[in-house]
């Protein structure tokens, strides 16, 4: 794993991520840490989608961040897509630890099989886990947990409706609230936001495909993040 | 997956009645329709779900209601009212709580487990004379159980039970189906909330997790549906 910075503006600054290894196989680990000292701005993205691929039975392929906002600080989580192969097995874990003044923005794009090769995730395993503390007290957490025949269990009313593509985002700001209206303004059919609790936005996408889910998210990040939106981001 | 009766609880063997009858008894006051909780009010982005015609009839709420217990909140609120239960001490049941509050994913979905579970707390600490903090529902209800020495498997079967019972209540006024086709349905059901009894003995917060996406994104749009009956 590298981090490149290529642009640096002010007090912000922009890592973008890149795994050497081309992707995460079973059995990998990864730790990533980043830490946004006070009034600092960390915007973290990826270079490219990050793949899981086919994993051998038994092995899981681990991925563990933890994100430090300190008072007056932000970072701005904006991964690509993390595309899941067929018999991939990924665990996640995100960690954020934010002051009460502190600035979070989050985009977890997550896309199941290459859609365009036709391919789905029949079997694998996903476990993703956020969460996020501010002020030392869990505030917001999401667990997502899919196993065995993904591809079957995404086909119900409740859970995908057969949509391929999903994405969580998360806005953590004392001014959260005043972003509510004009998030859900671009909410499609199979997106919804809502404000949780003062000062916490959570929305969560579905989409049929990453191109239809980019749709959504490219301004909706836009929205929460203002302009400076990576370049990884643009459409 | 359904292959219920996995727990052993009354049989009907014709013996007489094998369990001290105090502790089902207590079980069934709180989780029937009438114990003060204002479950009704609730419907998990069901009613959403049924405005824009995605449950329209009794198979699509059928599986809408298998999905919620196998995937999401049925499973989810079945492992954190088993943890509250197993909590070593008030901290640790806090701590399940605090979690229990996080995971929320939409500001009604918060009110519905919040609401319920400080009702149940109120009314629960006064008759039984019980320390129960205002916790989320599964948590305050978990918490109750242990501190009555009520049986984990019977308190986590009538719980889901309570909660089908809830949604498929819900169901029959919004969708609308006939009582008989509602009553079907949560017969059918019913050995999926006693998979989840027999489940929890082993699953701990380290195995929360769930894949219903659309009915978060259910309770969110609900927050703006123009006309309706229900909180959630």
């Amino acid at each position: 794993m590298k981090v490149l910075f290529p642009r640096t503006s002010g007090n912000s600054m922009t890592g973008v991520l890149l795994n050497t290894a081309g992707g995460i196989t079973g059995g990998d680990r990864f730790d990533i840490n980043a830490h946004a000292r006070t009034d600092c701005h960390l915007i973290l993205t990826t270079q490219a989608a990050e793949r899981a691929y086919r994993a051998q039975p038994g092995e899981t392929g681990r991925v563990s961040t933890r994100l430090t906002v300190d008072e007056g600080a932000r970072i701005d989580w904006l991964p690509q897509e993390t595309l899941l192969y067929d018999h991939s097995a990924l665990d996640r874990q995100l960690t954020i630890d934010m002051a009460d003044t502190a600035r979070f923005v989050m985009c977890e794009p997550v896309v199941f099989g290459r859609v365009a090769m036709g391919e789905t995730v029949a079997r694998g395993a996903f476990r993703d886990r956020v969460d996020l503390y501010r002020g030392g007290r869990l505030l917001f957490a999401d667990r997502t947990r899919l196993d065995g025949q993904i591809a079957e269990t995404l086909r119900g009313l409740a859970t995908a409706k057969d949509c391929a593509a999903m994405a969580s985002v998360l806005l953590a700001a004392p001014d959260a609230d005043r972003f509510l209206a004009p998030a859900q303004a671009l909410m499609p059919a199979t997106g919804g936001v809502s404000l949780i609790r003062t000062g916490l936005l959570f929305a969560r996408l579905l989409a049929t495909d990453s191109f239809e889910l980019r749709r959504t998210l490219q301004p909706l990040i836009q929205l929460l993040s203002g302009d400076q939106i990576p370049r990884t981001w643009m459409i | 997956m359904a292959t219920g009766a996995r727990i052993p609880m009354i049989m009907a063997t014709g013996m007489p009645m094998p369990i001290d009858p105090a502790p089902l008894l207590t079980l069934a006051q709180w989780l029937s329709p009438a114990y003060p909780v204002g479950a009704f009010s609730y419907s998990h982005g069901l009613e959403w779900a049924v405005e824009v015609g995605e449950i329209h009839d009794g198979p699509s709420f059928q599986a809408w209601l298998e999905q919620i217990l196998i995937h999401g909140a049925g499973r989810t609120d079945a492992i954190l009212l088993a943890e509250a239960w197993r909590a070593p001490d008030d901290q640790s049941c806090h701590d399940i709580d605090d979690l229990a509050r996080a995971l929320a994913p939409s500001r009604e979905r918060a009110l519905e487990t919040e609401q319920q579970g400080q009702s149940f707390a109120r009314v629960t600490a006064d008759v039984w004379s019980l320390p129960l903090p205002a916790y989320t529902y599964p948590v305050a209800v978990g918490w109750a159980a242990r501190m009555l020495n009520l049986p984990l498997p019977e308190t986590v079967l009538l719980y889901t039970h309570a909660f089908a019972a809830n949604l498929t209540s819900a169901s029959i006024r919004l969708v609308p189906l006939g009582q008989t086709e509602g009553q079907t349905i949560l017969a059918a059901l019913a050995p999926l909330c006693a998979d989840l009894a027999a489940d929890v003995q082993t699953l701990t917060v380290e195995d929360l997790g769930s894949a219903c996406m659309m009915a978060d994104v259910a309770s969110m749009k609900h927050e703006t549906q123009y006309s309706r009956l229900f909180q959630s």
